[in-house]
């Protein structure tokens, strides 16, 4: 009987290990995480490397799209520098958000880490990182523009902008042009119509007109409704700026389109279950038409899912036809030092080698974002990639004000499940957004009594006038 | 003296375990019960709230709908698993060709990641280009694609799914149960022309009683607190269909972030929220356990 039992475990395990070799590809092509984060490994550095002296720094990223670049560039600075500074770069894909806060809790944080819109915020507020305001010169303040709240919190600054992220209609050329649409979308009664053509003239080669990736209902509504409301003056979140209250009425013909779309039979088959890059996958080999996304999705499509299709990106549609909002242009910082680093003179070193003009410059050329620091954009050329042209930044993107969603604690469904639930099954929308709008309030006005969110009506903002 | 050597002795054996016990399992669940009355990020101050989080789970609906979703999982996944394992373990039980190979095959989905197995039922299940739906329309059994993962089938999808993860776990208690019973009963009996099915109701069922009963209970207490298949294949959805409780407790600490903003982590009512978890499924696990003992009385 044992005897049995450890061949199965024996046959399971090995299964198991075929299985992990099979999926290691992906992450981080191999680059050993470091358990010990930073230290001054003067006396534990290996004979072959540097004269003594060496700083051993860690630099964790979640940065897939680029890795082949930025771990050329890390190796280039750990062979020149004359700091004997050997930077180990970690990529880290899936649960990055959750290893910083692990690596923070238990000390062993990374002595540079790669922060983002919607992570600056939250772990500057939970200490992880330094202010760097000591170590920036007059000639990088005026170089990298200061944006309030998304590299500069509370007067402090914590990191610098390198590129940023535009949200577009992503389309299927091929699939287009078979159902005679010679003209894209520029409201949501033409996309609901546009769906359903694509449809009628993809189905039998199982293709359709319109899918989200509704596995995570946020991920999925907070880029696709949300561009559409931001390009119709509503607040892409839900929230309003000129009353500094939230009102998710912005949504509501949105999601009456999304749900049309969905009763028409235009919607992939299966979207309930889709993550994003099963989305993409299925996007690259021609079955759908369109959706909506980030302009991270040309570097998908020429390394990750290579597209078998002619595609390209444009504006978003708008709920009636007329743009009257900017629409997100995310960014604004790229990497940060932790507080817990004990090298940090050191990794401003590494910093300030990596907000290079050359590397910053070859950044956008090679087509992993569009740059944002002005000085960069000027003298760059253009991103030399498949797609990206209708990703470009153009005068009707702008970076929003942050939103106080985060800091809140909404009690019961969040608006995104409950929208998704009308899609699938219908039921009173002005109630739902009614309700929404009551609990996304209540949780406001705790959070601005307990100190942790700040609400101050303005009432002459103005959607199209955003930087 | 030689007692005390001996309680001594005691102690120093039972000392690793306990230290691992207080600091691996005590520790964490005093710390859980103190943040239940706190409001706590992870970060800054934890403020004390009194009753307020159990206030607001009171309220909670979306946690009361994912108790109710576990019921239907955990029901649902016991009536497949045990009676499917007994079965199995009376059949592998006997002598014949092949067996212990087809006992290895059943036994290896336990040890096998359930996560890295979701991954592979993703592949098999999803709508718009699953092997099983493809399968079934060549085979002409259906016309258009099954949504096995929508808001209609998800739940007995994830059932399926996690029936096939257990099976092979309890049908080898049930082949380790079977193996106690003395072989003369079963030739006696034959010699008194009992046949097969009245061999495993009246000889076999009783005798593996004490085995069922603590299988029934390990597989209630699994089944109530399973969420990490469910994570992977359908993250709780489509539409909370498939959101158990644990899941649900386990978002509340790891919040999924989307691209605009980072929920803050709930320490303080997420420990609440595991507190009643672990509640509801300690007052299951009692009923049952009570509901046997007076049946063993009965008989």
């Amino acid at each position: 009987m044992i005897k049995q039992v450890g061949t199965a475990a024996l046959v399971g395990a090995l299964t198991v290990a075929v299985a992990a070799c099979g999926s290691g590809g992906g992450n981080g092509g191999g680059s050993a995480a470091s358990p010990t984060g930073s230290s001054e490994a003067a006396s534990s550095a290996p004979a072959s490397a540097k004269p003594a002296g060496k700083i051993k720094l860690s630099y964790w990223t979640g940065d897939r799209h680029d890795q082949d670049y930025i771990k050329e560039i890390v190796q280039k600075f750990n062979d020149t520098n004359p700091d004997g500074i050997e930077v180990e770069m970690v990529v880290k894909t899936d649960d990055f958000n959750q290893a910083i806060d692990l690596a923070f809790s238990s000390g062993q944080a990374p002595d540079l880490i790669r922060v983002k819109e919607n992570t600056i915020q939250p772990w500057a507020k939970k200490g992880y990182l330094e202010p760097i305001d000591s170590y920036l010169t007059d000639e990088f303040k005026r170089k990298f523009p200061a944006i309030p709240d998304f590299n500069v919190i509370d007067g402090k600054t914590y990191s610098l902008p390198n590129y940023g992220s535009t949200i577009r209609l992503v389309y299927n050329k091929d699939l287009f042009k078979k159902a005679g649409i010679a003209e894209l979308p520029k409201t949501l009664a033409e996309m609901v119509e546009d769906a359903k053509k694509l449809t009628a003239a993809g189905k039998a080669d199982g293709a359709y007109g319109f899918a989200q990736n509704f596995k995570s209902t946020q991920s999925a509504l907070f880029r696709s409704a949300r561009v559409i409301a931001e390009a119709s003056g509503y607040g892409g979140l839900g929230y309003d700026f000129k009353t500094a209250r939230y009102d998710w009425n912005g949504y509501k013909e949105i999601i009456q389109a999304f749900k049309q779309m969905v009763d028409d039979g235009s919607t992939m088959p299966g979207m309930e279950s889709l993550d994003i890059d099963p989305l993409r996958a299925q996007f690259a080999e021609g079955k759908i038409g369109m959706y909506l996304s980030f302009s991270s999705e040309p570097g998908v499509y020429k390394d990750q899912f290579p597209a078998k299709i002619d595609w390209a990106a444009a504006p978003a549609p708008t709920i009636d036809g007329t743009v009257k909002g900017k629409t997100s242009l995310l960014g604004g910082q790229w990497l940060a030092i932790s507080a817990q680093s004990k090298n940090k003179d050191a990794a401003w070193k590494f910093m300030q080698y990596m907000y290079g003009d050359d590397i910053l410059k070859t950044y956008q050329e090679k087509g992993f974002g569009l740059s944002m620091v002005p000085e960069i954009a000027k003298i760059a050329g253009k991103p030399n990639i498949v797609g990206i042209d209708g990703f470009l930044p153009t005068e009707n993107d702008g970076t929003w004000p942050l939103e106080p969603t985060s800091a809140i604690k909404v009690e019961g469904e969040l608006a995104t499940d409950v929208f998704f639930k009308y899609m699938l099954s219908g039921g009173d929308l002005d109630a739902m957004i009614q309700d929404l709008n009551k609990r996304y309030n209540d949780a406001l006005d705790k959070a601005i009594a307990a100190g942790e969110a700040k609400a101050e009506p303005d009432p002459g903002f103005d959607p199209m006038k955003i930087r | 003296m030689i007692k005390l050597r001996r309680i001594g002795f005691s102690y120093a054996f039972l000392a690793p375990s306990l230290l691992l016990t207080v600091v691996l399992g005590i520790y964490p669940i005093g710390w859980a019960i103190r943040y239940m009355f706190f409001d706590y990020k992870g970060y800054g101050e934890a403020k004390f709230v009194g009753l307020d989080n159990f206030e607001r789970l009171y309220r909670d609906g979306p946690f009361w709908h994912s108790v109710a979703n576990t019921f239907v999982y955990a029901g649902g996944k016991l009536i497949l698993t045990i009676p499917l394992s007994l079965v199995l373990a009376v059949v592998l039980n006997r002598a014949f060709r092949g067996r212990s190979a087809l006992r290895a095959i059943y036994f290896m989905p336990t040890i096998i990641s359930s996560s890295v197995m979701a991954v592979v039922f993703y592949i098999l299940f999803n709508s718009y280009n699953g092997i099983l739906n493809q399968y079934l329309l060549k085979l002409g059994l259906i016309s258009v694609p099954i949504p096995w993962l929508g808001p209609k089938h998800a739940m007995l999808t994830t059932i399926l799914i996690a029936a096939w993860g257990a099976v092979g776990n309890y049908m080898l208690l049930f082949l380790a149960g079977l193996q106690n019973i003395p072989r003369d009963v079963y030739e006696s009996s034959s010699l008194d022309g009992a046949n097969r099915w009245q061999q495993f109701r009246y000889l076999t069922l009783p005798m593996l009683g004490p085995v069922l009963q603590i299988v029934v209970m390990l597989a209630i207490i699994n089944a109530l607190k399973g969420y990490e298949s469910i994570m992977v294949l359908t993250d709780g959805g489509p539409i909370g269909k498939t959101e158990v409780m644990y899941l649900y407790v386990y978002k509340l600490f790891f919040p999924t972030p989307s691209a605009s903003y980072v929920p803050d982590q709930q320490f303080g009512y997420g420990s609440a929220v595991g507190f009643a978890t672990a509640v509801i499924v300690g007052v299951v696990t009692l009923g049952y356990h009570l509901l046997s003992r007076r049946l063993n009385r009965l008989q």
